[in-house]
């Protein structure tokens, strides 16, 4: 008795459970969300990433100057290439947020380790806390 | 309890599908509430799983024989610790086991994404549940299911297989089957990908934790496995190129591939095509060592399975799944395109394309020489076996070549690498390689494919040290800050990375064992009590091993033991006692040998009693039954193995682990954030 009753509950409680979105119309989002990496995203740091490993190796002296100013030009294009790269976003969040890199890499403010974009006058970046200015993204824009 | 479990899996299976169906209807026709309950659904058959393991568990803890799985792999006198393991024992508990962390991992899944990678859910949903389902129907259909009843109850059980009844052995299958399970979620997320035409790097950014998390498992169950077998069968090595060993090994061979192409992918936009074929690859692998181990295929030490239909099921399942992702990755060809061409054969994107052939190479090896005796029967009529030295052939040069990719991945130019790149970061590793060689060699050394992977060895811990401090140096010079917290932030930052070299020196570790296996010492004598036994180790000293006699103590769930005791003598000094045994158990024929091991850092004294003259006698303590063959063993460096498996699994953790700023690729600025998930509206 005990088990026909355990096996009752087990089954009207699962059907119960798995059937009620549909009976009661609740609906998962089935939408990227704004929170999420957008490809564009994900290859602008990418190509900032890679900025700082090639810095990193050359301050480690695993690439010499020449190699480095070679390998800096060319991911600096291609950093730039990333962000300016049309993205799912409308035409006036795009201009913006182009306009905003354009000017955080010129002034120093888009960090070279992270990409975070910090406000002006910042010295550390709020995204990673790394320094901001010298050998960050700023000297990218300058040799690409 | 054990008829509630009976019952919840009868019910998953519906559930089940269910699910998987609305996945992809909910995916396909974007309806929220639909993909909502195949969502609930993963949970509901997660739910049902676990009441029926409880049922299996229940049934093993209270002796209930009249169930033929019970009765097969247990026995009252079993520990209650085994009988709990009894779950994964045998093939019917396994493919329960199977399903039910199937279900877990897809729970926790469907749980953490709730309220991200949306478009991706409906699809992944239907893959999980469409894999949960097959395995179900395989255990309700396929004349496996654990619930099935004997026409009468035995008294007692046929017990659990001695060589099973083993510490390591009640850790090593669930390792290898979290590993296994964990991998279906990349897979899910691959194909998702693949129908959505989302094919960019996100599906592998999104999977890269769960990748790791089986990789991790993966690693850690083959080396428990070695060392069950190390410990366990009493043959004196760890790793015998067994089919079901090699089976685990398979997928192990592939993730790795995977692990380090979709670097590839993710830094420069090539291999595409490639990660799509080693995601499948890899989980059609997995679904191909669970079927192995358990159907009884191909003649191995594992043969605990008894099914041999099963096979044929899981086959055709495989090449199911084969062919739809071939068809999918076909009709996708055109956005898996690379976005750049490899530049230079001298760059780290070749290192990483090498590591991924050399890789494949001995998984097509491993894979031929295993299912060799089975595709010569079906040709020939005659099955032809091949042994350990078609393997180590094989397998050695090119284990030898990613052995030394290990150590040029690392530091070569990405893009391509200039002569003076590879000059300014090669020199110092080579000659410090070169020079253990000719110091080994020097010292009395003689086997080449030994010195070749010391040396070797040697060159890539040298590439990793220079790395780390290499890399602290300029961290601590760009941030200012002390050595110590510069290394700290370091790691921290890329945890990838860096736990990726600490991955790299295990592996070191493990083939600096392997590779000390080339000056094992072997000795094999008839002694009566008294007797001694001497044995060199390549090291220069000597073990003297006197046989004191045999002794016969009653253990729990076994008929008789007989233990040989020797105390041992290291250079003319006392260095204890060792002792071995052969082991009767109640509900098993033939002996089991335990073997007696004594470690140091740098060599085991191994021994092994492998003949009593008289083992009934023995059994009886008879003084005339004394008479016993001992094969004593140095094994050179095994315990390395050991020490490089802690390694890799401290890396992977370090590599694995969620670290702010790291756990999403993105940058913080996000334009126009949407709030996410669950709205309540109406269809």
């Amino acid at each position: 008795m005990a088990l026909i009753l355990g096996a009752i509950l087990v089954a009207a409680g699962v059907m119960l459970f798995v059937l009620i979105p549909i009976l009661r119309g609740e609906w998962a989002s089935l939408e990227r969300t704004g929170h999420e990496v957008a490809e564009r995203d994900a290859r602008k740091t990418v190509a900032l990433r890679g900025l700082r490993d090639a810095e990193y190796d050359y301050r480690a002296g695993k690439l010499n100057q020449e190699d480095y100013g070679a390998l800096k030009a060319e991911m600096g294009r291609e950093a730039l290439a990333a962000i300016e790269e049309p993205g799912e976003t409308t035409e006036g969040e795009l201009e913006a947020e182009i306009a905003r890199a354009h000017k955080g890499l010129a002034e120093g403010r888009t960090c070279g380790s992270c990409g975070h974009l910090n406000v002006t006058g910042s010295k550390f970046c709020a995204g990673c806390g790394g320094p901001l200015g010298k050998g960050s993204a700023d000297e990218t824009l300058a040799s690409g | 309890m054990i008829l509630l479990g009976e019952f919840a899996l009868w019910i998953a299976l519906p559930v089940g599908i269910w699910g998987a169906v609305l996945g992809f209807v909910g995916g396909r026709k974007q309806r929220g509430d639909l993909v909502l309950s195949g969502e609930r659904s993963v949970y509901a058959v997660f739910f049902l799983l676990i009441l029926t393991s409880a049922g299996i568990i229940t049934a093993f803890l209270t002796d209930r024989f009249e169930y033929w799985y019970v009765a097969n792999y247990s026995n009252r006198e079993l520990d209650t610790y085994f009988k709990i393991a009894g779950l994964w024992a045998g093939q019917r508990g396994s493919l329960v086991f199977w399903a039910l962390l199937l279900s877990l991992f897809s729970s926790i899944a469907v749980f953490t994404n709730r309220h991200k990678n949306r478009e991706f859910m409906p699809y992944v949903v239907g893959v999980l549940l469409s894999i949960t389902s097959f395995f179900l129907v395989v255990l309700l259909f396929g004349d496996v299911n654990p619930f099935e009843r004997l026409p009468f109850a035995p008294a007692n059980g046929r017990g659990l297989n001695p060589q099973l009844q083993s510490y390591w052995m009640t850790m090593h299958p669930p390792t290898l089957y979290l590993g296994f399970t964990a991998f279906t979620i990349p897979f899910a997320f691959a194909i998702s990908a693949l129908l959505k035409g989302e094919l960019d790097t996100r599906w592998i950014v999104i999977t890269r934790r769960w990748t790791l998390i089986s990789w991790f498992f993966l690693a850690n169950g083959i080396i428990l496995g070695m060392r069950w077998a190390y410990e366990e069968l009493g043959w004196g090595g760890f790793w015998f190129w067994d089919p079901v060993e090699n089976a685990s090994l398979l997928p192990w061979l592939t993730a790795t591939a995977f692990l380090h192409s979709i670097q590839i992918q993710e830094n420069r936009g090539m291999l595409k095509v490639w990660n799509m074929s080693l995601v499948t690859l890899t989980f059609l692998l997995t679904i191909f060592a669970t079927f192995l181990t358990r159907s009884g295929l191909i003649e191995s030490v594992h043969t605990f399975a008894e099914n041999t239909q099963i096979a044929l099921i899981f086959l055709s399942f495989m090449g199911v799944v084969a062919g739809i992702c071939l068809l999918l990755i076909v009709w996708r060809y055109p956005m898996l395109k690379s976005e750049n061409q490899i530049q230079s054969f001298i760059s780290r994107e070749a290192a990483f394309l090498f590591n991924n052939l050399f890789l494949l190479g001995i998984a097509f090896a491993v894979m031929w020489g295993t299912l060799l005796p089975l595709i010569s029967e079906w040709l020939t009529g005659q099955a032809i076996t091949v042994g350990p030295p078609f393997f180590n052939r094989v397998n050695l040069p090119i284990g030898m070549a990613l052995l030394a990719l290990t150590g040029v991945g690392p530091v070569i130019a990405w893009r391509r690498a200039s002569r003076r790149n590879l000059a300014r970061n090669f020199r110092m590793p080579v000659a410090l390689g070169m020079i253990v060689v000719a110091a080994l060699y020097l010292s009395g050394a003689r086997n080449g494919m030994a010195l070749l992977t010391f040396g070797l060895a040697a060159f890539v811990v040298t590439i990793i040290f220079v790395e780390f401090v290499k890399g602290t140096k300029a961290r601590a010079s760009i941030e200012g800050e002390g050595p110590a917290i510069a290394l700290l932030h370091l790691v921290g930052r890329n945890r990838r990375r860096w736990g990726g070299y600490i991955v790299h020196v295990g592996v070191v570790l493990i083939f600096t064992a392997f590779a000390g296996a080339a000056f094992d010492r072997k000795v094999v004598q008839t002694l009566d009590p008294g007797d001694t036994v001497t044995i060199e180790s390549p090291f220069g000293h000597e073990y003297t091993l006197t046989y004191q006699g045999l002794s016969s103590p009653r253990g729990q769930n076994m008929l008789r033991q007989a233990v040989a005791l020797m105390t041992v003598e290291k250079n003319g000094r006392p260095f204890g006692t060792l002792t071995a045994e052969k082991r009767l158990y109640l509900t098993w024929e033939t002996p089991v040998t335990e073997v007696g091991i004594r470690s140091s850092f740098l060599e085991d004294l191994y021994l092994i009693l492998e003949n009593v003259s008289d083992l009934g006698g023995a059994f009886e303590n008879s003084a005339e039954a004394q008479r016993a063959t001992f094969e004593v063993q140095v094994n050179i460096l095994v315990g390395w193995i050991w020490y490089g498996g802690l390694v890799v699994s401290i890396g992977s953790l370090i590599g694995m682990w969620p670290s702010r700023g790291q756990a999403t690729v993105g940058p913080r600025t996000k334009i126009g954030a949407k709030q996410p998930a669950l709205a309540a509206k109406g269809p």
